[in-house]
């Protein structure tokens, strides 16, 4: 859906624009729209300016969003660390697949969600119980899309492995893990997305800082300008921290690009 | 002793609870440094003979034995070159050759040595870097002949190595295929069903039967090349144009005919 | 990885072995008293709540009471995101000045995570229906749009061309090749929708809503009665395995007959 052609890029500033300025004239200019429904432009960033400069909610535009996304990157670290290598395990090990699919089987459809009443309970409403959430976000894809990236691997090469007579240490090093590499970074960019959502969502349900928190104390103070201000910074942010991982997976695989 | 011996094999194969029997008692023995083609109709088992030399599937009964030994996995010294090239998309040409010759444990000198010399012999001078996906189908599979060869291999098997090539490309493989086997001498076991191929390349060619499999007929090629001297031909249509070669040729492709009737009444 | 005979059937005692492991460390963890039975229950005992909650209720209604609060929820935001999605993302396949307006607008507001219209649908609907379903539809339409867009956009063309030699009006062309030869990938799509309508729906009623499935975590939660809150996960799982595999079935029923085209 993204061709980066001028024509295209061109239309789709104008229907930009044009959006911007029925915004401005339905909230402001006639009040179609009441302020307490949906905020108007100027409000907006008059907004921005505040929580950037003197802060709202506790702190800082930039002091959220770093404590945000610090407790998503330690979480999906976590968590990949462990899924990855075992997503790979399970994948090139019947034995192992046998052992820890069923239980995987267990956990998968409880949607990551669903883990922060339980978080909440066991661990607080600090960042720890936010941390475990995450956790559980981002392990379920990077296992799942890691097995997916060996079960890829195509038979033949397989077989020119063992024919080549290629064990252990390194046949993971040279074959599974740069074989499954493309299907290991869906999974990453699954996960890191997955992540993000869920923080937002924990900080939402309880928090004392944060990007969810933001959300959540604009929307006591009945203030849209605000709760617009902090979704746009959480789409921004997820979409940043999706390009830094698409970057990371063109520079690993120089095999995979076009010449 | 690099030879390859098929003991009364049979392979039985069994799928949705029945049982197929696809090879019936396959008895045949091909030389040290002998060459031999086996073609026969789709379905007859001519890959699973060779994927039981390879380490790759095991017979139900009988057994393979190569150098007198039964084989009983993979290995290098059963090089094998696959129709679908099997490169490792993630290495360069360089690095794909060299990776078994790394795992046996090779010196980097000698390895830089061997791989270079079947470089300059595959005409894949210059692509040494290159990926596979962005070669050509016949150049990816010169990189897999190229691996076969470098690991200096007792037996060398080829499972429709051309298969997946354009008519063009596929002359001029076989060409290259033909000057590497007469400097490189070695055992091949080459499964085709392109009955020009095999007499082309083969010092002999095995027919084998419609499903289940079995050896029908055994043509010697070799005596009548030499004899006629086909290697003095370096163009590949100047050899089938000679009258020898046409009626080997057709000799098989009457034999296999036969098979093809087969196969069509127990559709 | 060696050929062979299928090397899964051999390993059922070790998939038996991985089971025990898991809820035998459970029942071990829980039973040595690591941590008060509030907090760590029994297997068990979660088994026994969750049939008591079949009948006894909680927070307001029985198990089977706020499951069906809120599937209705789901269920509405799904198919309004659906009856909007699927249409929009074939229109925009099929016309590509369509294509071109909207795209940019649905690329911006794609990425804003689905819970993140939780403040909004407070402030708009208060504690009313409206509010989950606004984050359901949030969660649920982009996979209908995109996937209906792909179907649309990369239909063969020799088919339509087809179509049109042999005299097909155009609506012909859009009943009988277009929209078939879209099916799969709009199926695909709803596919993924519902599963992420599932989820923003339980997100949504962490939040905003005094019944259903998500409230009753929720009130699980706040009484530390965590028996109940591993009830509601077990229930969350259960409905979404069971509606991913209802429409696993549609797609297989609806998709058999262009099987022959493939085989």
């Amino acid at each position: 859906m993204a061709h980066f052609r001028p024509a295209r890029l061109a239309v789709g500033f104008c229907t930009l624009i044009g959006v911007l300025a029925l915004w401005y004239v339905s909230t402001s200019a006639t009040g179609w729209i009441e302020p307490t429904r949906f905020p108007n432009p100027v409000d907006v960033w008059d907004a921005l300016q505040q929580i950037t400069v003197t802060g709202y909610a506790n702190g800082r535009l930039d002091q959220h969003i770093l404590h945000s996304v610090a407790l998503v990157v330690m979480g999906f670290l976590a968590a990949t660390v462990i899924g990855v290598p075992l997503g790979l395990w399970m994948g090139y090990s019947a034995r192992a697949e046998a052992f820890f699919n069923p239980i995987f089987m267990l956990i998968r459809p409880i949607p990551p969600l669903a883990w922060i009443p339980l978080a909440i309970v066991w661990l607080g409403l600090e960042d720890a119980s936010k941390v475990m959430v995450i956790w559980f976000a981002a392990f379920v894809p990077s296992v799942i899309n890691s097995y997916v990236g060996v079960r890829s691997i195509e038979q033949p090469v397989l077989e020119a492995a063992s024919m080549l007579e290629v064990r252990g240490a390194r046949f993971v090093r040279e074959v599974v893990v740069p074989g499954a590499l493309p299907h290991v970074f869906t999974g990453l960019r699954l996960s890191l997305q997955a992540s993000w959502t869920t923080l937002v969502a924990a900080e939402l349900i309880g928090a004392f800082f944060g990007l969810g928190h933001v959300l959540t104390q604009s929307s006591l103070d009945i203030y849209p300008a605000m709760i617009l201000v902090a979704m746009m910074t959480v789409a921004v942010c997820g979409g940043l921290m999706t390009l830094v991982l698409t970057w990371l997976e063109h520079a690993s695989m120089p095999w995979r690009r076009k010449s | 002793m690099s030879n390859i011996v098929f003991e009364s094999v049979t392979r039985v194969f069994r799928r949705d609870g029945r049982d197929f029997l696809t090879l019936d008692g396959i008895s045949l023995e091909i030389a040290e440094k002998e060459f031999v083609a086996v073609v026969g109709p789709s379905g007859c088992g001519k890959t699973t003979c060779m994927r039981m030399v390879a380490g790759l599937e095991f017979p139900t009964s009988g057994q393979v034995k190569v150098a007198g030994e039964a084989v009983r996995k993979p290995s290098s010294e059963r090089a094998v070159v696959f129709q679908q090239f099997a490169l490792f998309p993630w290495k360069s040409v360089w690095d794909n050759i060299d990776f078994g010759l790394r795992v046996k444990g090779l010196p980097a000198q000698k390895r830089r040595e061997i791989i270079e010399h079947y470089i300059g012999l595959m005409n894949l001078k210059g692509y040494e870097s290159a990926y596979p996906h962005q070669l050509s189908g016949g150049m990816q599979q010169r990189v897999a002949i190229a691996r076969a060869y470098a690991l200096d291999p007792q037996v060398l098997l080829m499972d429709e190595p051309f298969g997946a090539l354009d008519a063009q490309t596929r002359v001029v493989m076989q060409e290259e295929l033909v000057k590497l086997a007469r400097i490189n001498p070695r055992t091949v076991l080459f499964i085709t069903h392109a009955v020009d191929e095999s007499v082309y390349l083969a010092d002999r060619v095995v027919i084998m039967t419609s499903r289940p499999g079995k050896v029908k007929e055994i043509v010697d090629v070799k005596s009548t090349r030499e004899k006629e001297g086909w290697d003095k031909y370096s163009k590949i249509e100047d050899v089938m144009d000679l009258p020898s070669f046409v009626s080997l040729r057709t000799h098989i492709w009457r034999s296999l005919r036969e098979e093809h009737g087969h196969v069509e009444e127990r559709a | 990885m060696s050929g062979g005979a299928d090397p899964h059937l051999g390993h059922w005692p070790l998939s038996i072995a991985g089971l025990a492991a898991f809820f035998g460390i459970w029942w071990l963890a829980a039973g040595l008293g690591l941590a008060p039975p509030q907090f760590l229950p029994m297997p068990q005992d979660v088994l026994r709540t969750f049939f008591d909650l079949l009948h006894e209720p909680f927070a307001g209604y029985t198990l089977g009471q706020h499951l069906w609060s809120s599937f209705l929820r789901f269920a509405m935001g799904f198919l309004l995101a659906a009856a909007i999605g699927v249409p929009l993302g074939l229109l925009m396949g099929w016309f590509e000045w369509l294509d071109r307006i909207v795209t940019p607008l649905f690329e911006c507001i794609r990425y804003v995570a689905p819970i993140a219209w939780v403040p909004f649908a407070a402030l708009w609907f208060g504690t009313g229906i409206g509010g989950p379903v606004l984050i359901i539809f949030a969660g649920a339409f982009p996979p209908c749009v995109v996937n209906s867009y792909r179907g649309a956009k990369y239909v063969e063309p020799r088919l339509i061309e087809a179509a049109q030699t042999l005299g097909a009006s155009n609506l012909r062309i859009v009943a009988q090749v277009l929209l078939p030869a879209a099916l799969p990938s709009i199926v695909a799509g709803l596919r993924v929708s519902a599963g992420l309508g599932w989820m923003s729906l339980i997100g949504a009623e962490l939040i905003v809503a005094s019944s259903g499935i998500g409230y009753m975590l929720v009130k699980g939660q706040s009484n530390i009665d965590t028996a109940i809150v591993m009830s509601g996960m077990i229930a969350i799982g259960l409905v979404g395995v069971a509606i991913d595999m209802l429409l696993r079935r549609a797609e297989a029923r609806l998709l058999r007959y262009r099987h022959p085209s493939n085989s």
